[in-house]
């Protein structure tokens, strides 16, 4: 009794043993399939290379231009970040203004609330200073007179106080006109919003490009393996089976897009970097060429990745259906 | 209980055509049946209905008791898995070898590598073709071509196994080789139905013979002929 007992235990247990087996059995096969149908695949990809070249070209392509926009965006931004810090008014002075009256001025700009510095920059200074920056100074020699006025810089200590300070300012005895820097840098903002959008409408259309590329190429890939279908869903193969190696090239061909991509984009930058660095000295900037970054190309490969993986699984939808047996 | 039964089987085709009528019949398991008939009898359409390729239009369809029609899609890959299936144009890929072609079936089941070996082997041991492997199909005769074929069909072990013209192509020798072959499946328990017109050659293998005519099944009884 105790015997059989132990026995039907002994097998229940042998049983369900074989029971959990099979299924690590059977998630080890599963991932050796995901294995050989990514090598499969690659394989695939490289037995037609001119097909295949021409798709990773085209999304490369599609990639390269949203995110070659998108940096340029990013580097103006951070451009503008340095001298956003330094929002500044320019105050010129009316011409003739004798010299203590300016003194007098000086001290009430910086008596003003608000204000943190002030700066007085001679009309002498302002010639010196263009020519330093711009070569022309040469061209100044031939004027009788210097057409720069006085001014004063100042330097509020709060962006948004800027505006009220400018309105003070105007009112006050001797002043010819007063700039606010920050003008032009509300004008930049703009336009670096519209790039934004830019860099979103672009991408969202280069991408769905992408998509249809990725697609096309997938139901060529499709046709050509139709008789292959035909027999593993014939012998059993399930609608994820079939597939899975069709979305395997679309995921390879996002990613190999991205990774060209991001070469394009590597080399634009080196060939930018001359010239931005001639110019960066011309202003005597810190600036150079931010690029993509570790986690940029990441986020390149990802997207590029889902892409190409949206776009064979439309395809697939869309042409498996087609084929018998359902 | 009897592992294919037909119920009344009615397959219209979407151009109207009614290729099947009310077809019955039962077959146990581990039998072996022939089925003929002319050209456009309905042959293939039976077999593609055991085969879920087709769903009928009206009647049963029992497996081991199970009823197909309330199989839903999703199901179906499972359900091939347990029948093997052989056509008369052999349906083999060229892209691949011998080997691959015959383990098919088990990749698409999730087999273990070491499993697929051992049982692509055993499937190409028993139709005399283990020595070709390695060969590319294309470099196969017809008659090997239809082994191969027959191997991948029963590499499985499935509990049915279904041939739509198998010699179709074949000189009437290779021909009664290839019926022998599915003789010995059944001789180990697979439930076998062959359709063909090949009446002189079914005829002499004296066994159960069903005939449809029209889509509808005429006769259904063993053999008179043979000797
Ligand atoms: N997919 C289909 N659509 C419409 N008619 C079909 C289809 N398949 C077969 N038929 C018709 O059904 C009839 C039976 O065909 P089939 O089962 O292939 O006959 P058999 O295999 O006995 O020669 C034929 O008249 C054929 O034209
Ligand atoms: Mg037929």
């Amino acid at each position: 009794m105790a015997a059989t007992n132990s026995k039907s235990r002994d097998s229940a247990q042998r049983g369900a043993r074989g029971q959990v087996l099979s299924r690590l059995d059977r998630w080890h096969s599963y991932r050796q399939h995901h294995r050989a149908t990514l090598k499969s695949s690659t394989v695939k990809i490289l037995r037609e290379p001119l097909q295949s070249l021409l798709t990773v070209l085209v999304i490369a392509i599609a990639l390269t231009l949203p995110a070659a926009l998108y940096l340029g965006v990013e580097n103006i931004r951070q451009l503008s970040g340095g001298v956003d810090a330094s929002a500044q008014i320019s105050v010129f002075v009316k011409k003739g203004a004798r010299e203590s009256a300016l003194e007098a001025l000086g001290e009430k700009l910086e008596s003003l609330s608000g204000v943190a510095s002030v700066s007085y920059i001679s009309a002498q200074m302002a010639v010196d200073e263009f020519e330093a920056l711009s070569g022309f100074g040469s061209a100044l020699e031939y004027l009788d007179e210097n057409p720069l006025p006085d001014s004063f810089l100042v330097q509020p200590l709060l962006v948004s106080d800027a505006p009220r300070l400018v309105t003070e300012i105007r009112q006050l005895n001797l002043v010819d006109d007063v700039q606010l820097d920050l003008e032009w840098l509300q004008r930049l903002d703009a336009l670096l919003d519209m790039g934004r959008k830019l860099v979103l409408a672009l991408g969202a259309a280069l991408g769905l490009g992408v998509i249809l590329v990725v697609g096309n190429t997938i139901r060529l890939a499709i046709q050509s393996r139709r008789d292959e279908i035909t027999v593993v869903k014939l012998v059993g193969g399930t609608d994820a089976y079939v597939r899975r190696p069709f979305l395997y090239s679309g995921l390879l061909f996002g990613i190999f897009g991205a990774m060209v991509a991001a070469l394009m984009l590597t080399a634009l930058r080196f060939w930018l970097a001359g010239p931005v660095d001639k110019l960066a000295l011309l202003y005597q900037s810190q600036f150079s060429i931010t690029g993509l970054g570790l986690g940029g190309v990441i986020t390149l490969l990802l997207i590029g990745g889902t892409i190409g993986l949206i776009g064979a699984w439309l395809a697939v939808g869309q042409h498996l259906r087609n084929i018998k047996p359902r | 209980m009897s592992m294919i039964r037909f119920d009344n089987l009615s397959k219209r085709y979407e151009s109207g055509y009614e290729a099947l009528r009310s077809v019955s019949f039962e077959m146990d398991a581990g039998e072996m049946a022939f089925l003929t008939g002319h050209s456009g009898a309905g042959k293939s359409t039976l077999l593609k209905l055991l085969m879920l390729i087709e769903r009928p239009t009206s009647g049963n369809l029992l497996i081991n008791g199970k009823n197909l029609n309330r199989l839903p899609d999703a199901k179906v890959p499972f359900y091939r898995r347990q029948v093997g299936v052989v056509f008369q144009n052999h349906q083999l890929l060229f892209d691949r070898s011998v080997f691959d072609n015959v383990a098919l079936p088990l990749q698409v089941a999730g087999y273990s590598q070491g499993d697929i070996g051992r049982r692509v082997r055993a499937a190409l041991d028993s139709v005399g073709l283990l020595d070709r492997e390695k060969a590319n199909p294309i470099a196969l005769s017809g008659g090997e071509q239809q082994r191969v074929g027959i191997a991948r069909a029963v590499v499985h072990k499935p509990k049915i196994l279904l041939a739509d013209e198998p010699t179709g192509n074949l000189d009437p020798q290779l021909s009664a080789e290839i019926m022998a072959l599915f003789k010995r499946f059944q001789d180990v328990g697979v439930t076998v139905l062959v359709a063909s017109h090949d009446i002189n050659l079914i005829n002499r293998m004296n066994m159960r013979i069903m005939r449809l005519n029209q889509g509808e099944m005429e006769q259904d009884g063993v053999s008179y002929g043979g000797y």
